[in-house]
């Protein structure tokens, strides 16, 4: 088996929220599923570096030369949220408004990039080419963010965390598909599975919709109230959930 | 005698303008960010030039940054000449007297941005200092604009802290309200118009740049 990219341990306690979970990031792409109010974006939140857990751990590639501790309240390591690596797209798109689309996916993206051999010249065009391409948004770079419409800017949001990604750094998603029409997200994420493959770039994501799940082919970590109570395949995990929605459906 | 006093007005806001933002704007971001009873006292002292009387301001710089102090040599030794009676002491006074000007819309632009776009940069890698530059900024352009404004004005229709300070001598520290308040005083009635409706003048034109401001979410709008 191979050494998971991202091993992850919270324990947190702060009004209605009781979180309490362990997992590691084996899989390509591993999906948190849960309830709205479950803590889902907490937990991607403390990965990220933007909230502090009352007491954690969370891992980079462990097991490996690559290993870094992001965060461990017990030896007080905590590294700040933009030396991390790790790219996320919250939930709130939060595009710069004050850049054009273009702009804003093109921010911090790196000048040189391995995958085209360091042609400083074209590489970062066929990076952006290609992104903004899988994202769907080629057609909206010289707009505005007022101009768009909610799915378009989930689009861009998402856009520019690839943009500034790096090989091999863990990619957060806090529903970042919400908005979209079913067979626009089926393609996106089918796309994304394969970017993020070619650039072994884990990937976690956090849904409470069962298409998502499916599509991306994840492994499924199942939470209910603060805690992970199962984990697997989708097909095996989420059973339940499905039937319940077929039923619903052919009802 | 009006020309000397605009061109010294002018120059004494401008200066003032630009040394305030400079020093506002890191004093604002920390307000704006900060917790705690530091940053509680910090905004008292900011605020206390709106309360107090700029007489008093002007006494305490007097005595304060006179050659009998420790800063006050400091002073003396840095600018070669006493504060006093000086345009530099202007510019201190000013600077002082102006600071809640700046520092009170600089705190409330700064605290209407949202935390999600620097926690954005962040994500992409920005350090907090690049995304001050990258994003905050630019998103409290609007507050920095009637900053500047604002902070210019006042300087221009200050009156308490010049005379205090500067005295009233032509040419050095002799200001437009100053100049108005000598022409009254020599019952130069058509003189004290003239200069008056100059600073009005300022005043509309300053005022109206704050108020047709508009934030770059409509400016985007047209751009495309």
């Amino acid at each position: 088996m191979p050494n998971p990219a991202l091993e992850v341990s919270l324990r947190h306690q702060a009004g209605p929220l009781d979180l309490d979970v362990q997992f590691t990031l084996d899989a390509p792409w591993t999906c948190l599923f849960a309830p709205s109010g479950a803590g889902k974006t907490t937990i991607l939140r403390m990965i990220a570096g933007l909230d502090h857990p009352q007491t954690g751990r969370v891992v980079r590639a462990p097991g490996s030369v690559l290993r870094v501790v992001l965060l461990d309240t017990d030896s007080r390591i905590f590294i700040p949220p933009h030396l991390r690596s790790v790219r996320m797209v919250a939930q709130r798109p939060a595009l710069f408004p004050h850049l054009s689309v273009v702009d804003n996916v093109d921010y911090r993206m790196p000048p040189s990039l391995p995958e085209y051999e360091n042609d400083d010249l074209l590489g970062p065009g066929l990076r952006l080419a290609e992104i903004t391409g899988l994202c769907r948004v080629s057609h909206l770079l010289a707009k505005m963010p007022s101009q768009l419409s909610g799915g378009e800017r989930q689009r861009v949001a998402l856009a520019r965390a690839l943009a500034s990604s790096f090989p091999a750094d863990p990619l957060l998603l806090d529903e970042p598909f919400t908005g979209l029409e079913a067979s626009l997200r089926d393609d996106i994420i089918h796309d994304l599975r394969i970017w993020t493959a070619e650039r072994s770039i884990p990937v976690l994501l956090v849904t409470h919709d069962l298409g998502e799940v499916f599509t991306a082919d994840a492994h499924v970590l199942k939470m209910e109230s603060g805690r992970i109570v199962a984990s697997g395949p989708a097909a095996e995990v989420l059973a339940p959930e499905r039937d319940r929605l077929i039923q619903r459906l052919t009802q | 005698m009006e020309s000397q006093a605009i061109w010294l007005t002018l120059r004494l806001a401008a200066t003032t303008t630009i040394l305030l933002l400079a020093f506002a704007v890191p004093l604002s971001w920390w307000i704006a960010n900060g917790r705690g009873p530091a940053r509680a006292v910090v905004q008292a002292c900011v605020a206390l030039p709106l309360v107090l009387p700029p007489t008093v301001i002007g006494f305490y710089l007097l005595v304060g940054l006179g050659p009998l102090t420790a800063p006050g040599r400091l002073l003396l030794h840095i600018l070669g000449h006493p504060l006093a009676f000086s345009f530099s002491g202007l510019v201190v006074g000013s600077v002082l007297y102006s600071l809640p000007f700046a520092v009170l819309p600089l705190v409330a632009g700064f605290q209407a941005i949202g935390p999600e776009y620097v926690e954005a940069a962040s994500m992409l890698g920005a350090s907090p200092i690049r995304s001050f530059f990258d994003v905050t900024l630019p998103l409290a352009r609007p507050a920095l604009l009637s900053a500047s404004v604002l902070v210019f004005l006042h300087t221009v229709g200050e009156f308490g802290v010049v005379l205090m300070v500067g005295g009233n001598i032509p040419g050095t520290t002799q200001t437009l309200s100053i100049a108005l308040f000598d022409q009254v005083q020599d019952a130069n009635y058509a003189d004290a118009n003239r200069t008056a409706l100059i600073m009005i003048v300022f005043a509309i034109i300053g005022l109206a740049l704050v108020y047709s401001r508009r934030p770059w979410r409509d400016s985007g709008r047209q751009l495309a």
